[in-house]
């Protein structure tokens, strides 16, 4: 079974605190603008308030969510284990494979990572995402995987 | 090869009716009493308008040009940008001809092809006279399936089943369109006030809590009943004059009182049979035989959201109808385990405990009435953890997986390990407390509004996990053979 690479927490955990920055910002803004008069206990510091817990909560999901991951490139199948709350293993037989992608977006490019995207035809077909990888592994990944799903190909794949 | 002249007319009417309803609806909306000022710059507009429309059409008639050459259908059309497209006939998934009230009138029709993949539609010949578009149709089943136009003898296949009146009858007020319910979202904003004004506390005492009582259960009954009769007017008006006929690898179905429905489901690319028996029909023991194919977009069907190759039929029937698509085996249903029913009853407990306790709040808060009729939920979750426990369940076949669900609707999903994509397993926190855990066998099918996957719900751990494994080799092994 592989793992990710560990630099893979702090790509969630930014983008958590992101979401709580904007969430504790909107708080704290109605708080500083909108007319309070009504509520005088409500004061920007619930923003701070809202910043830190959602935050928080979000850091200790990206530790969990890098511990659940898993994945492996077996004989026929690849196999990926993912989920903090609801834990999903899903089996994609490389015949199934219609195409794979690797994506960057800005956070993980500026950590040096990279997502590999296994599309299907089924009807959850993008679902089959690895994050974390480094671009090397990612672009050997997505060779790797191209090679096994040509060489499998047996008929339409619908 | 060109369009029909009439669809010319046919679409200005076809699109001057959409969109003059909404202008209407907007113009009244913005203008209110403003409008008699306004009324000549609107006519010149509309009439400017209507113009455009008309030579936008023309144009497009103009344009459009399809050919059925070899093994393609190629399609050139655009007005402002032009677009030549080359649809592999191999590819085609379905293809559907409707014809509405207008269409039929003018001797039109329109022909839809899917192919999988892609979120519509692929091509829509919007409009090609009636016969063309049956010529079309079967010409695109006999190149797909390689036979020469002058094959000729079996031009109309063998009547697989046939809706008679009673049936259809029985069937439109046995199934419930659950569409329908969408209609109740208008009343909202009627009922509302008067709801409103009824209030809660001066009402508690007496005569006017009894009358109160009443009149509400009246309402709710008077209302089920017009939603129930109109779902029983739109499934017959839709399902008038079902046959179904094989024709080749097709199937073929035709339908409809206004609008005509026609259209094939390809079954070599069947992706799962499924047999939907509601509690109505569960008691007169008919049920619903649908197919699955990977040609539609998810609630975007052409035909209406409906595959159902056979709406209604002695269970027996639907079944024998299935196995003739399907060559599948009896294997028996297996329900989950025991300790599955504790968790949907003790589930259900707790969405009728934060009921109780919110009523319990709020009649101590604003004094509702009767707040301890919702402790009556509790026995109802008990009920409803048991039923939902009773329908659950899964089978392993050698060929197919089965999968069945569902108290109010109960779904029986057969599917044919050959057709699988991906297989998940999933576990939710008290799944994993239960040591339960659901496999979901997802297949390039497409009904994913109504149907879902074909999910075999809380079975044991151990099960789950080699269930997906074998999933897989039989997979492997059923490709291998072919």
């Amino acid at each position: 079974m592989e793992r990710l690479n560990p630099r893979v927490r702090l790509v969630w955990a930014v983008g958590a605190l992101v979401t709580a920055l904007v969430l504790g910002g909107i708080v704290a803004g109605i708080a500083l603008f909108a007319d309070t008069s009504d509520f005088p206990w409500f004061t920007p510091l619930y923003g701070v308030a809202v910043f830190l817990l959602v935050g928080a909560i979000g850091v200790v999901f990206a530790v969990l969510r890098y511990r659940v991951f898993r994945f492996e490139v077996r004989e026929d199948t690849l196999f990926l284990q993912r989920g903090v709350i609801t834990r999903v293993r899903t089996v994609v037989p490389y015949v199934r494979v219609q195409h794979v992608d690797t994506q960057r977006g800005p956070l993980e490019r500026l950590v040096g990572l990279s997502s590999v995207v296994v599309y299907t035809a089924g009807s959850r077909g993008a679902d089959v995402s690895i994050p974390g990888l480094t671009p090397e592994r990612a672009d050997e990944l997505q060779a790797s995987l191209r090679e096994l799903a040509i060489e499998s190909e047996p008929e339409d794949a619908v | 090869m060109k369009l029909h002249p009439f669809s010319v007319p046919y679409r200005v009417v076809d699109r001057g009716v959409r969109f003059g309803w909404a202008a209407v609806i907007g113009v009244a909306a913005t203008s209110g009493g403003t409008f008699a000022e306004f009324w000549p710059f609107v006519l010149v507009g509309a009439v400017a308008l209507a113009v455009l429309v008309l030579a936008y059409q023309y144009a497009y008639y103009q344009r459009f040009s399809y050919e059925l050459a070899g093994d393609t259908l190629d399609i050139d059309s655009g007005v402002l940008s032009r677009r030549e497209r080359e649809i592999p006939l191999r590819r085609v998934q379905n293809v559907d001809v409707t014809r509405n009230v207008l269409q039929r009138a003018l001797g039109i029709a329109t022909l839809s092809v899917e192919t999988a993949g892609g979120g519509s539609t692929e091509a829509k010949l919007e409009c090609v006279s009636a016969e063309e578009a049956e010529r079309l149709q079967t010409e695109i089943r006999r190149l797909k399936a390689g036979e020469t136009a002058d094959t000729e003898g079996e031009d109309m296949g063998d009547v697989l089943y046939e809706l008679d009146d009673r049936s259809l009858l029985a069937y439109s007020f046995l199934s419930f369109d659950a569409r329908v319910a969408s209609g109740l979202a208008v009343l909202f904003p009627l009922l509302g006030p008067v709801i409103a004004t009824l209030g809660f506390s001066d009402a508690a005492s007496g005569l006017g809590a009894a009358l109160l009582v009443f009149v509400v259960g009246v309402g709710a009954l008077a209302v089920l009943l017009a939603l129930w009769i109109a779902s029983a007017a739109i499934r017959f008006v839709r399902f008038y004059g079902f046959r179904l006929r094989r024709e080749g690898d097709d199937l073929r179905y035709e339908r409809g009182l206004l609008k005509r429905y026609t259209g094939t489901i390809p079954l070599d690319k069947l992706q799962s049979v499924s047999l939907t028996e509601n509690v109505l029909m569960r008691r007169v023991g008919y049920a619903t035989l649908a197919v699955e194919t990977a040609g539609y977009a998810p609630g975007d069907t052409p035909s209406g959201g409906s595959e159902a190759a056979v709406p209604f039929a002695p269970r027996e029937d639907a079944l024998a109808l299935a196995r003739t698509l399907e060559p599948f085996n009896e294997v028996a249903v297996e329900r989950p385990p025991r300790r599955a029913r504790r968790r949907y009853i003790g589930r259900y407990g707790i969405l009728a405990g934060i009921v109780t306790a919110s009523a319990f709040a709020a009649s101590t808060l604003w004094g509702l009435p009767y707040w301890w009729i919702s402790l009556l939920l509790f026995p109802v979750a008990v009920a409803g953890g048991h039923y939902r426990w009773l329908h659950l369940g899964h089978a392993e076949g050698d060929e197919y997986a089965v999968t069945r669900g569902g108290f109010w609707s109960r779904s029986t999903t057969v599917v044919p390990y050959y057709r699988l994509q991906t297989v998940i397993e999933s576990q939710s926190v008290f799944q994993r407390r239960w040591g339960l855990a659901s496999v979901v066998y997802d297949t390039a099918g497409s009904r994913r509004l109504t149907g879902g996957d074909a999910t075999a719900h809380d079975i044991e751990e151990e099960t789950a996990r080699s269930l997906v494994e074998r999933a897989v080799n039989r997979l492997r092994a059923t490709l291998g053979r072919q």
